[in-house]
């Protein structure tokens, strides 16, 4: 056991560090869905324009400082579409019409984007200072992905925090458990779930930007993206933070120890694990606590 | 530039975006045929104009299928320009012929590319097509051409089976996947002596081509294989468990196959995951051609490719072409720009020789054009139709402003 | 968890049987112009004509269960793709005779969709959507990954398909198309006649209240379960129909994007009535591959942009447009 751990503690830690930025980016998705009734399509296009801003802001490798204000910039660019978004599909009834139309903003965010970046495969660097390697267990260890590591924890914390110890938080957890008692109580829904929509994208925003140094740029990227975010959301549950946080650690390790593992059926892993999730638990591992 | 139509292209980026009109230009362009007699089909016969004994042919219509959307797009682009310094170095004509060149869109895989082909040949009636970059999608479209008997010049998709059957019509100026692969294969076992090599490659058909390819004249030459991986096409966004593979191993180099975003992940974490420094990485051109060497920059350092072009070939023809490039284009060729330029330059012997424009009479003289003149060297067809050309052993040097395939040396066969 | 996930659906019921005379010529008239299309079109538009039969024929199959049985999937391209490598397949090593091929092909989707299908119809709503995907999804990696099959390059050589036992093969697309147009033809007649049956009432009951349903002590698998496999089938026909004209089929045919568009073609024609998504088909395709053509590959943004507009513009979809209130009202002509 402990000769295993030894072998595999290198791709263990990349399984956690893809989880990290996969729960950064998915927790929106599933909020929006949980508080809001909407499933964004789009979201893996935000999270592409966040990656975006990485190539535009640190092409020739950036200070840690610039690395931050890049961070600040896909989060401000987010919240931006996330406004929008919020804005376009609050008149819009039924799953199947958001889809059409979240998507079919995606297509244009993910056009428009080839359009000023070209189609070239772009990479973005680990800022100066975190784009070295430490010794883990004696292996050497790139330090971004324990950045990675880190910021996941933080956002994960400061999330449950906010969810589970504000005033704000229990509103928008109200409003996940049954929308329309929130309304008669007297509190404006709207602004809470366009601030939900806001904040979700502002995060896969960030999440994209940090996912860059891993995982590059192109085209195309956004598919993959909301793919995995899907996968993560369903496993762990709609609507449900612990569901995501869940499902972003299975699907990381699915697609790293998994491959790593089992590399003759890897290609199927990772949707023949969702499917038997949700064959097991149609709801999700964690489903969000009275969510419909 | 000398081209006397408009491109499709063109001429949609001047309307704009009028749906509706394009609609109407559809309907109204395909009016009046049937696609139910048998000349509704096979292009070339309207472009005709043969004359007897030489002189003045022509025009003749060209068409040109690239990618322009999709991720294949930055080579559909160098492809594009490869073959359009061609026709500006020659006044915009293909062995005397005037060209009338169509380009469409190849897109991503074969649900694009085959009804574009199509389109080339039964629509625009086309005599010769260039390009394709999918291998999916040449062997998609191969029909169409070999039935409407249309010649194409593959000038770049690279699957052995393209060119398998040595149909007529079918040519490729590029490379085959295997080909690549077995130039580098006698000297990386020279190199590792009584060491091993680990092969890796994505899990696909070019992948598995390319490293088979490797196999059989490094293993003919003596080599040892210490393991093989082939990670998830398309998917693989780690490396890290299969570069872990590698060090058990205990092999003292690796041969790999990738392209694309695929490339720049696994060069840029061999580097990281500290490999670079111990074990030397040996790939096929693509691992570091173009837009994907500038994304790896330092990390791709000393990896060494085997390819049938680098722009810093030593030669008076290359040096000539090179310079004629980046004073069009401000940068520097690639082999995908290469492939092109050299296919427009197989489509200007051929109608020259020729003397006709008709996509049969091309079809048949591209048989006889000999050998062509190119920048990576002179080559000539062999009995597949693919071409019988040098390999050089690559190195990624820094150079002013960036980084460069350097050619260290041209590869024995 | 989403009980609302079809009030789109729910939206357009289909006026079935109201005004039969006219409908008839209607149909008839259809027919009749679709049939001659190879008399006046030369061989490019054709094909495209043919491929937007074939895809609008997957998209029937995908409305039979989103739009009238309330179970939006993006699985159908595991049928589809089942469809067209077994008669490309068949083609190849067995006889070009269609009609075989359209057998063998929509029996093998058949049989694969009962197999997938008998799981996948446990659950329902997005849960459903997601199943599907991962259905789809495997059914793309496991033909990527089988070397008889061609692998990522796809199964080429296929021979051009014939349709009576010894005939000549057909060469001339417009001889294919008229194919098409007869596998097209016999699988919307199939999704509609089902749909008019004892079986789609149950269908749309599933879709408008299933929970009820099953309060009320009724079982609803089995009526899902048949949807589930007739849709299928339609599916593999319209496999077999796309591989007759294309002559290849690759991995990329099974792709997301292809179950992606074909879901939203049919939100785009109108979830419900079986004809409008045939027409959100044709918007797709021809999009995508031939207007294109005139926007310089920008295709993708193209689509984007009829999606969003038909979202705002079109609430109920194509077919959503042919009643606008007053003529209902009015009820004449």
């Amino acid at each position: 056991m402990l000769g295993w751990l030894d072998a595999n503690t290198a791709t263990l830690l990349n399984g956690l560090a893809l989880a990290s930025v996969l729960f950064v980016i998915a927790v929106g998705l599933s909020l929006v869905f949980g508080t809001m009734d909407v499933l964004n399509l789009a979201h893996g296009a935000v999270s592409l324009v966040g990656a975006y801003v990485g190539v535009g802001l640190l092409g020739v490798q950036g200070s840690i400082g610039l690395f931050v204000a890049a961070v600040l910039l896909a989060a401000a660019i987010g919240l931006v579409l996330g406004t929008v978004l919020a804005a376009m599909t609050t008149s819009v009834t039924g799953h199947l019409r958001q889809a059409l139309l979240t998507l079919g903003v995606a297509l244009i965010v993910a056009e428009l984007v080839t359009e000023v970046f070209g189609n070239d495969v772009q990479r973005v660097r680990a800022p100066i200072g975190l784009d070295g390697s430490v010794s883990v267990l004696g292996n050497p260890y790139p330090v971004y992905r324990l950045v990675m590591v880190a910021v996941g924890i933080v956002v994960a914390v400061g999330l449950y925090v906010v969810l589970e110890r504000t005033r704000l938080g229990a509103t928008v957890r109200a409003t996940v458990a049954d929308r329309d008692m929130v309304e008669a109580v007297g509190i404006r829904t709207t602004f809470v779930l366009g601030g939900v929509f806001a904040g979700g994208a502002a995060l896969a925003a960030v999440g994209g930007l940090l996912a860059a140094p891993v995982l590059g740029a192109q085209p195309g990227l956004e598919d993959t993206i909301l793919l995995l975010a899907l996968v993560v959301v369903v496993i762990g549950g709609l609507g449900s933070l612990r569901g995501a946080l869940l499902g972003a650690v299975l699907v990381g390790q699915v697609q790293v120890l998994g491959v790593a593992l089992l590399p003759e059926i890897a290609s199927f892993l990772l949707f023949g694990a969702m499917g038997l999730v949700l064959l097991l638990r149609p709801a999700g591992l964690l489903p969000a606590v009275g969510a419909k | 530039m000398s081209v006397r139509h408009a491109t499709v292209k063109q001429l949609g980026r001047r309307a704009g975006l009028v749906p509706v009109a394009a609609a109407l230009a559809l309907v109204l362009a395909s009016c009046g045929g049937s696609s139910v007699s048998g000349g509704g089909g096979g292009g070339g016969e309207d472009g005709g104009g043969a004359t007897e004994g030489g002189g003045d042919v022509g025009p003749v219509k060209i068409g040109l299928l690239v990618p322009l959307s999709g991720v294949y797009a930055p080579l559909g682009e160098d492809m594009e320009q490869g073959f359009e310094l061609y026709l500006e170095q020659n006044e915009g004509a293909l062995g005397g012929a005037e060209v009338d060149l169509v380009t469409v869109d190849e897109g991503e895989g074969p649900d694009t590319g085959v009804p574009a082909a199509t389109r080339l040949v039964t629509q625009e009636q086309v005599s010769a097509v260039v390009g394709i970059v999918n291998s999916a999608t040449a062997l998609g479209a191969k029909d169409t051409f070999v039935e409407s008997k249309v010649p194409l010049v593959v000038a770049n998709a690279g699957a052995n089976d393209v060119t398998a059957d040595a149909s007529p019509y079918i040519w490729r100026s590029s490379f085959t996947n295997g080909g690549v692969a077995a130039a580098l294969g006698a000297h990386v076992a020279e190199q590792v002596g009584d060491g091993s090599v680990y092969l890796i490659s994505a899990d696909y058909a070019a992948g598995a081509e390319s490293t088979a390819g490797f196999r059989e004249t490094f293993e003919a030459a003596g080599g040892t294989v210490a393991g093989e991986a082939a990670t998830p096409f398309g998917t693989t966004t780690d490396w890290q468990p299969f570069l872990n593979g590698i060090r058990e191993s205990g092999a003292s180099a690796v041969y790999t196959f990738y392209a694309g975003a695929e490339a720049v992940g696994f060069v840029t974490q061999y580097n990281q995951f500290g490999l670079a420094g111990e074990i030397p990485l040996y790939g096929a051109g693509f691992l570091t051609e173009g837009g994907v060497l500038e994304a790896q920059g330092e990390a791709a350092l000393g990896v060494q490719t085997s390819l049938h072009y680098s722009d810093t070939i030593d030669s008076d023809r290359n040096r000539e072409f090179v310079e004629a490039y980046q004073a069009a284009y401000d940068e520097v060729p690639t082999v995908y720009a290469v492939q092109a330029y050299d296919a427009a330059a197989a489509l200007d012997a051929a109608i020259e020789t020729a003397g006709a424009t008709d996509s049969e009479s091309i079809a048949q003289a591209l048989s006889e054009v000999g050998e062509i003149d190119s920048p990576r060297g002179p080559f000539t067809f062999d009995e597949n139709h693919d071409p019988e050309q040098p390999y050089y052993l690559r190195e990624v040097q820094e150079s002013e402003g960036g980084f460069s395939n350097a050619v260290l040396s041209e590869l024995d066969q | 968890m989403s009980a609302d996930v079809d009030s789109v659906v729910a939206t357009s019921q289909s006026r079935r049987g109201r005004r039969p005379a006219p409908r008839v010529v209607l149909v008839a008239g259809v027919v009749l112009v679709l049939a001659a299309l190879p008399l006046l079109l030369a061989a490019y538009p054709i094909g495209l004509a043919g491929r937007i039969l074939a895809f609008g024929l997957l998209v029937v199959s995908v409305d039979l269960l989103t739009g009238v049985t309330g179970l939006p999937t993006l699985g159908q391209v595991a049928y589809f793709g089942t469809g067209a490598y077994t008669a490309g397949l068949v083609g190849i090593h067995l006889t070009s005779n269609a009609p075989v091929q359209l057998l063998l092909g929509t029996a093998a989707a058949m049989v694969v969709a009962l197999v997938t299908g008998a799981v996948a119809v446990r659950t329902s709503g997005i849960v459903f959507l997601m199943v599907t995907l991962a259905i789809g999804e495997l059914a793309h990696q496991a033909v990527d990954s089988i070397p008889a099959v061609g692998g990522s390059n796809g199964l080429a050589g296929i021979p051009p398909i014939t349709v009576l036992p010894g005939g000549e093969p057909l060469l001339l697309t417009g001889f294919v198309y008229w194919w098409v147009l007869v596998v097209f033809l016999l699988g919307a007649g199939v999704a509609f006649a089902v749909a008019a049956s004892p079986l789609g009432r149950s269908m749309r009951g599933v879709r408008d209240g299933e929970a009820r349903l099953r309060a009320l002590g009724q079982e609803t698998y089995p009526t899902k379960l048949a949807a589930y496999v007739v849709a299928g089938a339609i599916a593999g026909a319209a496999g077999t129909a796309w591989v007759a004209l294309a002559r290849f089929v690759s991995p990329g045919d099974l792709a997301f994007d292809v179950s992606a568009f074909a879901l939203l073609a049919v939100v785009l024609g109108g979830a419900g009535t079986l004809w409008g998504p045939v027409l959100g088909a044709a918007v797709v395709i021809g999009a995508r591959d031939e207007l294109a053509t005139y926007v310089g590959g920008r295709g993708s943004l193209l689509l984007g942009v009829i999606f969003v507009l038909a979202v705002y513009l079109l609430p109920r979809g194509i077919a959503g447009v042919r009643r606008p209130a007053r003529l209902r009202a009015g009820g004449s002509r």
